[in-house]
């Protein structure tokens, strides 16, 4: 049970180049897979093609398989995917309908597109705007939320469709602090009560660090390093691959580097 | 007991089953459409003063009625200069116009050219208002459901739903776009000559923007099922009782009849 | 105690002192309320020397944005006075401030326009009225600096996200204004971009200019920057140096406006080193503490 990619390659549709080199990944229910890598090196590819929407929706060409729970992904129908697997972009103002004048429709949107009964859809919207904390959002207006609580609404709104994975293409990227924490924190509560499996692409490797079970860094379309979380970050090739270790990684390194002792009271301040 | 079990016992919150108040804007989306548009074709079809002048008048009743007013007054004025123009065309270039107002070297303007352009302003001074005072008494969330309803398929709805949302999301766009370009320099507030040079710098990236927001906007669509085949469950459902039936139909005839009469020609 | 930056690349000097230099920019009780009534900024007073590098923080709604865009006149107070060199901005025009404040906007998208990566760099100086041959040098510069040099003839949208950014931010570069504001510069970028963009900060400074970002890169904003302006809810929360505003004693304040100071302050503060904002600082705290022990 997982999405999994099998010597995944993907071109873009008129591209040179291929954007994805045999890739092989997977994502595993209830866990966390963040993916990092320089700019251009393949990481929104692999949020398409994972999320079934390369080639369908942009063209190109796939080779190798994406199966999500053992299915092909190119055999399903695009609700049946949605239903299986929630895709989330950068620009959270981009995914709301924007037909709708309350958050609650919005949640609702999914749900009614699938012709669900109404008392279904209200449990369903409910529920995701519980487990992502939004439910106080449900009456505003989706067209003047902060940057934030739309990527929260957009979260909810994939959420209501009961996907057992969820694809995210850098979430926090346009978001403050507080944003960035706020949706950090649903998706590792998302992995947690609802089992879902996540896979997260990420600049913020500290964002990483607290939520993430396993790492991928990708660089020119093919997975240079993976494993758990914890190791991959720690990982001194990390800077050659374009990314940015996290706070703690680089502090720590610093000190040794320096030649001072790394002792367990420093370890204790950085937590 | 969680908030979420109270809502869901209780049913769809208020927010979402509230209907419109108001005098106008509680009547049915579609019969507002209906009798906007009897009073759009009779404004052109039927010639004469009389009828724009009534089809404006009851217009500008409904909205004071409704409390309106004002915005109808913002469009009027906005859509004056355009109208403006229509009567000085009319007004100096009448065809077969043979009795001028006076002459003023090669112009001259013809009483002909003066009523005929009048009763075209007043004609589209009716127009405009029609479908303004739809706009200004009707949600686009109710417009939506109350089309669904009558059977407008999924994506027809989604598209005017996003037609409209379209206008103010591009103004709000342009207007940052028109920001940006000002501070690279792009005069916005000198010498008009000047300023023409800005339409590339401004335009472009108002269409670019718009349609690269296409692509992510179709991907969400899908990604939240849009494309499931089946009813869309309904969630809003507006108000259609036997007024708002009696009203569309008796609009509906009228707008038949007056098409008809004119046809044949028996509308002098 | 002077900020003690990460080591950065080393840059060539500056070939001539600024010209024109760099103004003064004071913001005297200015308040600021959008046509739709939200107040964004309320009874802000702020000085900025010629040639400091400052750095806006604070949460989405504080009046980071309202307020630099005081700076090149694209908002004008609704109350109060900005003044460039103590004289009044309010009658002059934008495009004629944009000849002293270049201002970088965050979404690249929302300028983008020309077919090629050049034409893009060149209508900025252009519009000040660059021609010939001081165009080229300029446009070749700006790419330079940012790393596209390879990119001069491609279409902007045929590069990805990050690196239009580095676009718009080069086309702003291309234009020499003495007051350089960057709006968001690192958000999307990858580790490289975020290096391309502290040099540039680097260099300009190093050039005498003024650079004002606004930023929610903590790291960033300690380690290059010799000031730091926290607002909140449309005026000045916190005002100083970083070691001064990433501080203890002033962590209350950050907080109440949902930031959060950087790693090596926190961890400097729990071991009892002073104030530490920046790597660098904290390391040579800790030398200095380890060494006092022996």
């Amino acid at each position: 049970m997982a999405i999994e990619l099998s010597a995944v390659r993907y071109r873009y549709a008129g591209a040179s180049k291929t954007a994805l080199g045999s890739v092989d990944l997977s994502v595993e229910p209830g866990r966390v897979l963040g993916i990092v890598g320089a700019n251009e090196s393949g990481k929104s590819t692999l949020c398409l093609v994972a999320g079934g929407l390369a080639p369908r929706a942009i063209g190109g060409r796939l080779e190798g398989s994406v199966r999500i729970d053992g299915a092909d992904t190119a055999a399903m129908r695009s609700h049946e995917l949605a239903q299986r697997c929630g895709l989330l972009f950068q620009n959270a103002a981009a995914q709301l309908s924007g037909t709708t004048g309350t958050v609650y429709e919005e949640v609702a949107f999914g749900p009614c597109n699938l012709g669900l009964a109404v008392a279904d859809v209200i449990e369903r919207v409910w529920w995701a705007l519980g487990t992502v904390g939004v439910e106080d959002l449900a009456p505003r207006d989706p067209a003047r939320l902060s940057g934030g609580q739309a990527q929260l609404v957009a979260l909810a709104s994939v959420l209501a469709l009961r996907p057992r994975y969820l694809i995210l293409d850098e979430p926090t990227s346009e978001l403050d602090p507080a944003g960035t924490a706020l949706v950090a924190d649903a998706l590792a509560r998302v992995a947690r009560e609802t089992g879902a499996g996540i896979l997260l692409v990420e600049h913020k490797t500290d964002v990483l660090a607290r939520i993430a079970d396993d790492v991928a860094v990708l660089a020119d379309g093919s997975v240079a390093l993976a494993g758990p979380a914890a190791e991959v970050l720690a990982d001194p090739r990390l800077a050659g691959f374009g990314v940015e270790p996290p706070a703690r990684v680089r502090l720590e390194r610093e000190v040794r580097a320096s030649g001072l002792e790394w002792s367990a009271a420093l370890a204790e301040a950085i937590e | 007991m969680s908030q979420a079990s109270v809502a869901a016992g209780r049913g769809l919150p208020e927010y979402v089953t509230r209907r419109p108040g108001g005098f106008y804007r509680s009547v049915n989306p579609s019969t507002k459409l209906a009798i906007a548009a009897l009073e759009v074709v009779a404004a052109f079809a039927v010639p004469g003063w009389p009828v724009p002048i009534a089809i404006l008048a009851v217009v500008v009743a409904t909205a004071v009625a409704a409390r309106r007013l004002r915005g109808l007054v913002v469009v009027a004025l906005a859509a004056s200069p355009i109208i403006g123009s229509i009567l000085l065309v009319n007004l100096f270039l009448l065809p077969g116009a043979s009795d001028p107002i006076v002459r003023l070297g090669p112009l001259a303007p013809t009483w002909s050219g003066l009523w005929f352009g009048l009763q075209t302003v007043l004609r589209l001074f009716a127009f405009s208002a029609a479908i303004t005072l739809v706009y200004l008494t009707t949600a686009i969330d109710d417009l939506l459901a109350d089309l669904a309803r009558r059977g407008l398929g999924r994506r027809a709805v989604f598209v005017v739903g996003a037609a409209v949302q379209m206008v103010p999301r591009t103004v709000e766009r342009a207007a940052e776009i028109v920001d940006a370009q000002r501070a690279r320099g792009l005069d916005t507030e000198g010498r008009f000559w000047r300023r023409a040079r800005g339409v590339l710098p401004l335009a472009a990236p108002v269409v670019f923007g718009a349609l690269t927001e296409v692509e992510e906007r179709t991907m969400a669509l899908e990604a939240r099922a849009f494309s499931a085949p089946g009813r869309q469950t309904r969630l809003r459902v507006p108000v259609d009782g036997a007024m708002d039936r009696a009203l569309r139909w008796a609009a509906i005839v009228a707008l038949v009849a007056v098409v008809g009469l004119r046809i044949v020609g028996k509308l002098g | 105690m002077t900020a003690k930056h990460s080591a950065e690349p080393k840059l060539p000097a500056p070939a001539a002192p600024l010209d024109p230099p760099a103004p003064s920019i004071q913001f005297e009780a200015v308040s600021f309320a959008y046509p739709d009534g939200t107040q964004a900024l309320v009874d802000v007073s702020l000085r900025i020397a010629p040639g400091e590098s400052v750095a806006i923080v604070g949460q989405n709604g504080s009046g980071k944005s309202t307020l630099v865009r005081h700076l090149n006149g694209l908002l004008r107070p609704t109350s109060g006075r900005v003044l460039l060199d103590g004289l009044d901005v309010r009658g002059v025009h934008v495009a004629r401030l944009a000849e002293r404040v270049g201002l970088a906007f965050q979404n690249p998208d929302r300028q983008l326009f020309a077919g090629r990566v050049s034409a893009e760099i060149a209508f900025g100086p252009r519009n000040l009225g660059v021609r010939g041959a001081a165009l080229d040098e300029r446009v070749s510069r700006a790419l330079d600096a940012v790393g596209l040099s390879a990119e001069a003839a491609s279409n902007p949208y045929d590069l990805g996200y990050s690196r239009r950014k580095l676009l718009a931010l080069a086309s702003v570069l291309a234009m020499r204004t003495p007051v350089l504001v960057l709006d968001e510069p690192t958000t999307g970028q990858d580790a490289r971009g975020v290096a391309r963009v502290r040099a540039v900060v680097a260099a300009a400074v190093g050039e005498g200019r003024t650079v004002v970002a606004i930023s929610h890169d903590m790291r960033f904003v300690a380690e290059c920057f010799r000031r730091v302006v926290v607002m909140g809810a449309g005026r000045v929360v916190l005002d100083g140096a970083p070691e001064v505003v990433f501080a203890e004693d002033a962590w209350p304040a950050l907080r109440a406006t949902y930031l959060e100071p950087p790693l090596p302050a926190v961890a400097g503060a729990r071991l009892g080193l002073g104030a530490t904002p920046t790597q660098a600082v904290f390391v040579a705290a800790l030398r200095r503490a380890s060494t006092k022990s022996r």
